[in-house]
């Protein structure tokens, strides 16, 4: 059972193209595993459907309308013929993915996982490992975060908003429990201290926008290692 | 599927009308993916090219040169062609599936403008915004019936509401960059689009 959900106004920016690319990929393996969240993304796009329906027609300027359907014939007639009907899980998105922790990931991110084949884990401290993944895109970054069971991730403090979701296991702080599918948005400043359920590892993708500063003496030696480096 | 009222004129006739529009438009859509029908694909070029078109030239602070529109009703109408055989009309009006291909196109657009020469392909825009995956089973009733409700829910927003929200879709902008440009604190602009949403699911669920 999914527990906390991207909010209406960042279902709204993804929904209208606003939201950035890196949010939107967390916010789209969200809504994969929430039917409330998918069902809340329908009324959003039929607004957006609904403004395109009642937008005022204008007509082309430069050539008749005419023209510009012509052109785009002749651009499909050019195209082989193969409709797009692939399926979401025909391609490279089914690699198998060994490690158990990914078994059920949801589809975008099995798509990442086959962009970025070898995840390079580093521990980044007791209990706690971090893979970081290309994304084509550069102002954020987006990773993997591994808590081992039991393990308490050293306390924290955001100079960034943080996106996490969390995909296999649980963790809990001063605020609950989070469960697959859940989804937290840190704002900066907001101090918290995650631990792993005892019985698994916990898995969490997640996107930084400013360097996470640890506080604390593991904060001093660990800090200078978590830098952005958007890949 | 509900009985179609005779056309009585009035408030309700317009509602028809419109509904049974917009099956012409999703029918159209099935014939064409269905069918690869070329007459079906022209009559749905003739009525989105011009209304992509309006979409994209009521966005402010935008170029609206006329080239680009043309470019931008190419690529979205040459996604249609290609991806009718997905579409599903139980699960989207016809509109509204426009509306998600413009949007990614729009996207991709962005995307290849900013893009730094050293950052790979990656991800592309359908692995992020595609909703072909979806299987749910319809959380709402008809979707006909939703897009009417979302429509008279839209009209009967407060302007300062509508506002925001036409924003967001038809510019393309943020909260951020909409509470920059209207002077207003970002949390005004959040509340504004929470109290238009809240009303338009009031509006699907009455």
């Amino acid at each position: 059972m999914i527990h906390h959900h991207p909010d209406n106004n960042l279902l709204l920016e993804y929904a209208s193209g606003s939201l950035n690319w890196a949010h939107s990929l967390v916010v789209a393996a969200h809504i994969q595993l929430c039917p409330q969240c998918a069902a809340q993304l329908k009324l959003l796009n039929g607004v957006g459907g609904n403004l395109l329906a009642s937008a005022t027609p204008t007509p082309s300027l430069v050539c008749e309308e005419g023209d510009v359907f012509s052109k785009l014939m002749q651009r499909i007639d050019q195209q082989p013929e193969t409709a797009d009907t692939r399926c979401p899980d025909s391609d490279r998105g089914t690699r198998p993915v060994r490690d158990p922790i990914f078994a059920s990931v949801p589809p975008v991110v099995r798509k990442l996982l086959a962009d970025n084949p070898v995840l390079q884990w580093r521990r980044l401290s007791k209990g706690l490992k971090e893979a970081r993944l290309k994304t084509g895109q550069s102002e954020r970054e987006v990773s993997f975060h591994r808590i081992a069971p039991g393990s308490k991730v050293a306390e924290h403090d955001h100079r960034g908003r943080e996106i996490t979701m969390v995909l296999y296991g649980s963790f809990s702080d001063a605020d609950g429990v989070y469960t697959p599918g859940d989804f937290l948005v840190r704002e900066p400043g907001e101090v918290h201290r995650p631990t792993a359920t005892q019985d698994q590892e916990c898995l969490c993708l997640s996107v930084v926008e400013a360097p996470v500063a640890l506080t604390g003496l593991i904060g001093k030696i660990v800090n200078p290692f978590l830098s952005i480096k958007p890949q | 599927m509900a009985a179609t009222k005779p056309n009585q004129g009035g408030a309700s006739s317009v509602q028809v009308t419109d509904q049974k529009r917009d099956d012409e438009w999703s029918g159209l859509l099935v014939r064409v993916g269905r069918d690869r029908d070329r007459q079906a694909f022209e009559r749905l070029f003739g009525h989105f090219a011009p209304l992509i078109r309006g979409f994209q030239f009521s966005r402010g602070g935008q170029s609206s040169a006329p080239e680009a529109a043309d470019e931008l009703v190419q690529e979205v109408m040459f996604r249609v062609w290609t991806k009718a055989p997905t579409y599903r009309p139980e699960k989207a009006a016809a509109s509204t599936w426009v509306f998600t291909i413009m949007r990614n196109c729009r996207i991709d657009a962005l995307r290849k403008s900013s893009r730094q020469p050293a950052t790979d392909e990656s991800l592309n825009v359908e692995d992020i915004w595609d909703d072909s995956q979806d299987e749910q089973p319809l959380v709402f009733l008809q979707q006909t019936r939703n897009q009417h409700a979302i429509a008279a829910g839209l009209e009967s927003l407060p302007p300062e509401q509508s506002h925001v929200i036409e924003k967001a879709y038809v510019e393309g902008k943020s909260h951020s960059e909409i509470s920059e440009e209207l002077g207003l604190p970002l949390g005004t602009v959040k509340s504004r689009v929470r109290l238009a949403l809240k009303k338009l699911q009031s509006t699907i669920s009455r």
